[in-house]
């Protein structure tokens, strides 16, 4: 069976599903291909569910301070089944919500294992040995990403899991080893915590979140984390997971040399790879960047007709990213020409407490040959956070020294991965740090601190003190 | 065991370590033979910032200039910038800041040490540095200027 549609996606995740409704609202007649479900990992096995882990986790930790704001919560505990099913409400819900969408602007959701068969088709199997053809003017490769799994002996072996099966809190270990410092392994470092296990970090660069923070900021949550009782290494190279009594030993080097940790369970979070192989791309032709699919700035492949967003052309690997890709490739089948623009793409952390960035770091900012000047405030001087009884953390705008155009802002404190878009909007309009000091800020809330910070631009910092 | 001076300036003491020698911004220097100088802040400058927070030190090996910063230390009142009293190379810092900050407050002439420089020429900027009694003379001179602000 074969139908003629406008455009043709491959994968219905965040970048699919975006690319598939912002197609639909231009007229277009589209086919959205998809295995699984819509939502791809974001909805079904990524940010959804780890973020209801992370507001369950919060509202523990707040409720077992409640003393401290004279609130009387006698025992609040963790109710694991309890926390799977509002994670699991959470996603259906979301899952729903968003097939409502494909279908109130008529996308037709092939559902199937889709393959690029020529420039200008998708061979979908429907796994039950059928297959339908898809005929396209325009292909949009939207496959995304899978778990990296590094060449570490011991990775098969039971006990050793990955983010999809780290959703499932219904049992806990007694110790959880991760095999990674990034997001994926801090926030879930951060959940495991607060839900009463110990737990070890292993990080192989050294600092946490190497090219996803700061690196004043990474270094920073590094202290926090070891305060509240997390055991985290970093400059620590994983040589193998081994079975040990009672559990999992994993061996890593640093530069004292051989140690080993042991433990019940180990997270292995040591990044995504864009989900390319098996797709036919090498067959049509498709030139490939190692594992990603090589784009031009306008997404296009090198295949005419052909275009890919999201994890899958590499870059910053993230559902938000992935979005904007759609609705750019979408423009530009449209008949538009619009470059991507992944200046002020934020970086959003719900580790606690949460990590937000956009823009040029310190490090990145000096290597490009800015002169930068940096400017600083800590939550401890601000009232809401005061307030809130949240005070570690601070907020760092990167700007250049004459001008004071905002270059980047980092941020470690409570609900950063909201105050962050004053700082995505500053860096995407060439604001500068007299433009934030001079925008009123509403008290006393915490974004108050992005305007403290900013004041220091002219030395006219009013509620902390910086002494030189 | 170090001895002190005292200087009490309305309801505040500070104390002076006599057997080190400081920069007018507070920092104290102690010479430890082998070209080793071992830092931190004065009590007049911890006393000035407020609960330590946060206390970071240049990493081991970076270069410092006599003056150039070489630490900060968030308190809940101010950005403390420690500059450097002797010029050479962080050859350690002091562990125990990084989980218990506070030990600055808490003797900052002892555990609360900051780092150890390794000295490219301490006798030359020892010449820049103040013995206690005079620092003391200097902090008497700031402290009550600040009185007669209130």
């Amino acid at each position: 069976m074969t139908e003629v549609y406008d455009v043709a996606i491959l994968g219905a995740g965040p970048g699919g599903y975006v690319a598939a409704l912002r197609a639909a609202q231009l007229g277009m007649r589209v086919a959205l291909v998809e295995e699984a479900r819509v939502g791809g990992t974001c909805l079904n096995v990524g940010c959804i569910p780890t973020k209801a882990l992370v507001t369950a986790t919060d509202l523990l930790a707040r409720a077992r301070r409640a003393a401290e704001y004279g609130v009387r919560i006698p025992e609040a505990a963790p109710d694991l089944e309890g926390m799977m099913a509002y994670q699991r409400a959470a996603v259906e819900r979301l899952v729903g919500g968003v097939e409502q969408l494909l279908k109130e602007w008529k996308v037709t959701v092939v559902r199937g294992r889709g393959r690029l068969v020529r420039p200008d088709a998708l061979a979908v199997a429907d796994g039950a040995g059928g297959t339908t053809e898809v005929v396209v003017r325009h292909i949009i490769l939207a496959p995304g990403s899978v778990m990296a799994r590094p060449p570490i002996p011991g990775l098969d072996l039971p006990g050793v899991v990955t983010s999809t099966e780290a959703l499932d809190v219904s049992t806990l270990p007694a110790h959880l080893i991760v095999i990674g410092g990034g997001v994926i392994g801090l926030e879930f470092a951060c959940i495991y915590q607060a839900l009463g296990s110990r737990v070890t970090v292993l990080e192989m660069m050294p600092n946490l979140l190497p090219g996803a923070a700061d690196e004043a900021i990474a270094k920073r949550l590094a202290v926090v984390l070891r305060r509240r009782g997390m055991d985290i290494r970093t400059g620590a190279t994983v040589q193998a997971v081994e079975e040990a009594e009672g559990g999992l030993r994993v061996r890593f080097t640093t530069a004292k040399g051989e140690e080993a940790v042991e433990g019940d369970r180990v997270l292995l979070a040591t990044g995504r790879w864009p989900n390319t192989a098996d797709l036919g791309l090498e067959e049509v032709g498709i030139r490939m960047n190692r594992r990603a699919i090589a784009v031009d700035e306008y997404l296009r492949t090198n295949v005419p007709n052909v275009w890919a967003i999201g994890d899958a052309v590499g870059g910053m690997m993230l559902a938000h990213k992935a979005m904007v890709d759609g609705r750019v490739a979408v423009e530009n089948i449209a008949g538009q020409k619009r470059a991507v623009d992944y200046r002020s793409v934020p970086s959003a952390i719900f580790t606690s407490p949460e990590v937000a960035g956009v823009g040029l770091t310190e490090e990145q900012a000096r290597q490009q040959g800015a002169d930068v000047r940096v400017l600083q405030f800590p939550f401890s001087a601000n009232p809401r956070a005061q307030i809130l009884g949240e005070t570690e953390g601070l907020v760092r705008i990167v700007c250049e020294a004459g001008s004071g155009r905002v270059l980047g802002v980092h941020m470690m404190g409570p609900h950063v991965t909201e105050l962050i878009a004053e700082g995505a909007l500053a860096v995407q309009t060439g604001a500068t740090a007299d433009d934030l000091a001079w925008t009123t800020h509403a008290h006393p809330t915490l974004t108050e601190a992005v305007l403290e910070a900013a004041l220091g631009f002219q030395g006219a910092t009013i509620h902390y003190h910086r002494k030189t | 065991m170090s001895e002190f001076l005292e200087l009490t300036v309305d309801k505040f003491t500070f104390r002076f370590a006599t057997d080190r020698y400081y920069h007018p911004e507070g920092v104290w220097a102690r010479p430890e033979g082998d070209g080793r100088v071992r830092i931190g802040l004065s009590d007049f400058a911890q006393q000035s910032g407020g609960d330590v927070a946060f206390a970071e030190v240049k990493p081991v090996g970076t270069v410092v200039a006599f003056g150039e910063e070489v630490a900060s230390i968030e308190t809940m009142k101010t950005d403390i910038v420690v500059p450097a009293p002797v010029s050479g190379t962080v050859a350690e810092v002091n562990p125990a800041l990084e989980m218990t900050p506070e030990v600055i407050s808490e003797d900052p002439y002892g555990e609360g040490w900051l780092a150890v420089i390794a000295a490219t020429d301490w006798e030359a900027d020892r010449a820049h540095l103040m013995d206690a009694q005079a620092y003391l003379e200097r902090v008497r001179e700031v402290a009550e200027e600040e009185m007669r602000k209130k």
